[in-house]
């Protein structure tokens, strides 16, 4: 299925949300002054903590709630104001709300009976879609005779069924156990391709929004932090906010002591670190340097040259099977988080606790964090 | 290292749930005699009358008593069973009438109820959180006068010198007084009065339960406001219907005191029958076997109502 141009208007941006807040009860500013694009064929994440926004937005997506300022086009038109049964926009529901008293086959044919299509293309669209998700055999069940996974390719299926311009998933995954969420993951993103359905995200999950979503905002108290890749995101992360929601890293208080237009060096209680990338500033200002743990290499000789080391104590030692995470507590009785592949099955090389370590990085292995 | 302290954590609670499991076995004793108690109380007080009701009506009125069922012939016990009274009731057009009377009654104001209490319910279901308990208190603020006293004030409402007829005497609009008192009119509006309230709670309880997302799902999905209240609200709340019409259904079937007041001797209803029968005629075995085919009459919309259930249930085990 692919999208026709409206007229001679090309649909490169399918969804555009301009400048759209939304207050409540006169007071709340859930979400405040959100602007963002959605391209064809995209699947785009919002990824938040609870409280930050993300669903009231996909909501006014939907049409279940009214911006209270701004305009929402799709397509190139204005549904700003447009019911949620008139908007060719479908969601899958958090927790999916399929109708209790409905078969899995009426819960996928709802929306087309509502189309009034003719009966023989209801039928068609209502078995490709139970095949598309591989549940043809439980057309007739109930969905609480359905596990969880099951229900959550109904709920696909019945949110597919009216080939939307738009899909919305809201916390796709949220209600599956942990094992089931990654085969599901996939599944997901195979089918939305398959099908080439635009696709905008809600998740408080990174992990989630990271493999499924080519391009990801990160939102906090109504506002996007970050919008970008999911590589530009976990490795340029712009802000200590955005970087400490995403994965693990460690963030070094430190002050600006040299810029040039090809390196950086800031100087920190226990290190100095050379970024070998300019940044705009002047010198003197206190930033923070984001490393990741798996970005450290950890060694028991002391490395050469004076940037970018620092040396400290093994507190804790967390065994993960594929890696082992070490706490090492610097001379600054700050601690870092340092992670390393178990590449070997013999662990004799490694670290126990109360061990001096080095631990080392590259030039460019760090984020400059001006915010 | 981290391995052993979860072994340790699973035994600790494998004993946990084994201690559990035993307080409950010994608790089943006390489970068994609290259900036990209101079980004796319906036994001795609804079902043992009901046999004996059953008994006179298959019985014979002599002088001043009953005859008796079991009679001793030959040193043997001779079960004597008359089934005079049900083919009286049978066969005269009276009794057949009434029984369809008072079902034509009890239907319409289930209806009428169900029509009213509906829409009711579900604004009340609506209505802001912190309202709904002052709504709920309103609905049941009439249950703090006596129903008896409140249906004489409907009498006294309705009578052709009554507040009613005054009124649109004194403004015009009336030039003679409407005759509402002793008609069908007057019962339905004491019948659905009375019993409004026990349609409206059991549809609120059930329609404040539901999830809303079921409804902005039938949206999203393309169905407006009013298909989406036909396909998912009313099919939804199914067993608060059902509730509140067996509520309304049952007591109005046998209800005797409301056509007594306010129904005139126009309107036929079963319930005066039975009193006409036990206190006029003085026809006990007449009169139970009146109350047995009421009770029948009644035990088969629970029947209905039972099977509906056990089936939901059924489904969702």
């Amino acid at each position: 299925m692919s999208i026709a141009p409206k007229g001679n208007a090309v649909c490169e941006d399918l969804l555009r949300v301009e400048e759209v807040t939304k207050i409540y009860d006169g007071t709340i500013k859930a979400v405040d002054n959100v602007s963002l694009t959605v391209a064809s064929g995209e699947i785009f994440a919002l990824l938040g903590g609870s409280g930050c926004g993300k669903s009231t937005l996909l909501r006014m997506i939907a049409g279940f709630e009214a911006p209270t300022q701004g305009k929402i086009f799709l397509a190139g038109e204005d549904i700003t104001h447009l019911p949620p049964y008139q908007r060719p926009i479908n969601m899958m529901f958090q927790s999916y709300a399929l109708f209790p008293h409905l078969t899995v086959w009426d819960n996928i044919a709802f929306g087309l009976r509502r189309d009034h299509l003719p009966k023989e293309q209801i039928v068609a669209r209502v078995e490709s879609m139970l095949s598309l998700v591989q549940l043809s055999q439980y057309a007739n069940r109930k969905p609480h005779q359905l596990s969880g996974g099951q229900q959550q390719r109904v709920a696909l299926a019945r949110s597919l069924a009216k080939r939307p311009k738009l899909l919305l998933l809201d916390e796709p995954l949220g209600a599956l156990d942990k094992k089931l969420r990654e085969t599901t993951q996939l599944e997901l993103v195979n089918i939305i391709e398959e099908v080439g359905v635009t696709c905008v995200l809600v998740t408080h999950d990174q992990e989630e929004a990271m493999t499924m979503a080519s391009r990801i905002a990160v939102m906090s108290e109504g506002h996007f932090l970050q919008l970008g890749s999911p590589d530009d995101i976990y490795e340029m992360p712009n802000s200590r906010q955005v970087a400490d929601f995403i994965g693990n890293i460690n963030i070094f208080d430190g002050i600006v002591e040299e810029v040039e237009s090809d390196h950086v060096i800031v100087r920190s209680a226990d290190c100095s670190h050379y970024v070998g990338y300019g940044m705009s500033g002047n010198s003197g200002r206190a930033v923070g340097v984001a490393l990741r743990p798996e970005k450290i290499l950890l060694s028991k000789e002391k490395p050469a040259g004076k940037y970018n080391w620092c040396d400290g104590e093994v507190t804790e030692i967390v065994y993960f099977g594929a890696y082992t995470t070490y706490h090492l507590k610097l001379n600054s009785g700050k601690l870092i988080k340092v992670q390393t592949l178990n590449n070997a099955r013999d662990l004799s090389g490694n670290f126990s606790l109360g061990d001096r370590a080095f631990a080392q990085w590259s030039d460019l292995a760090m984020a400059v964090l001006t915010q | 290292m981290e391995r052993s302290s979860d072994g340790r954590v699973d035994a600790v609670k494998g004993q946990v749930m084994h201690k559990i499991s035993n307080a409950l076995r010994n608790f089943s004793a006390g489970r068994h005699l609290l259900i036990g108690v209101p079980y004796l109380w319906f036994l001795l007080l609804a079902l043992v009358p009901l046999l004996i009701v059953l008994k006179i009506s298959l019985s014979e009125m002599e002088v001043t008593s009953v005859s008796s069922m079991i009679s001793w012939r030959q040193g043997w016990p001779t079960l004597k069973l008359n089934f005079s009274s049900y083919l009286f009731i049978s066969s005269d057009a009276l009794y057949v009438q009434t029984y369809l009377s008072s079902l034509k009654y009890a239907l319409l104001t289930t209806l009428i109820c169900l029509a009213i209490g509906y829409p009711f319910s579900y604004f009340m279901a609506r209505s802001a959180k912190h309202l709904q308990p002052t709504l709920l208190m309103l609905i049941m603020l009439p249950f703090w006068t006596s129903f008896l006293l409140r249906i004489y004030a409907w009498k006294m409402l309705l009578v052709n010198n009554g507040v009613i007829n005054n009124v649109l005497m004194s403004i015009g609009m009336i030039d003679a007084p409407l005759e509402m008192m002793n008609t069908p009119f007057s019962l339905m509006v004491g019948m659905v009065y009375s019993y409004l309230p026990f349609m409206i709670l059991p549809l609120y309880a059930n329609l404040s339960k539901l999830d809303l997302r079921y409804l902005e799902a039938a949206a999203d999905l393309g169905a407006n406001p009013f298909k989406t209240f036909w396909l998912i609200t009313v099919p939804l709340s199914k067993a608060g219907i059902i509730a509140g019409a067996m509520l309304v259904f049952i007591p109005a079937l046998g209800e005797y005191v409301i056509p007594e007041l306010l129904g005139g001797p126009n309107t036929l209803m079963i319930g005066r029958v039975l009193w006409d029968e036990f206190f006029s005629n003085n026809d006990w075995p007449m009169a139970s076997a009146v109350a047995v085919l009421m009770v029948l009459l009644i035990m088969l919309p629970m029947a209905i109502y039972n099977k509906y259930q056990s089936e939901q249930s059924g489904l969702n085990s």
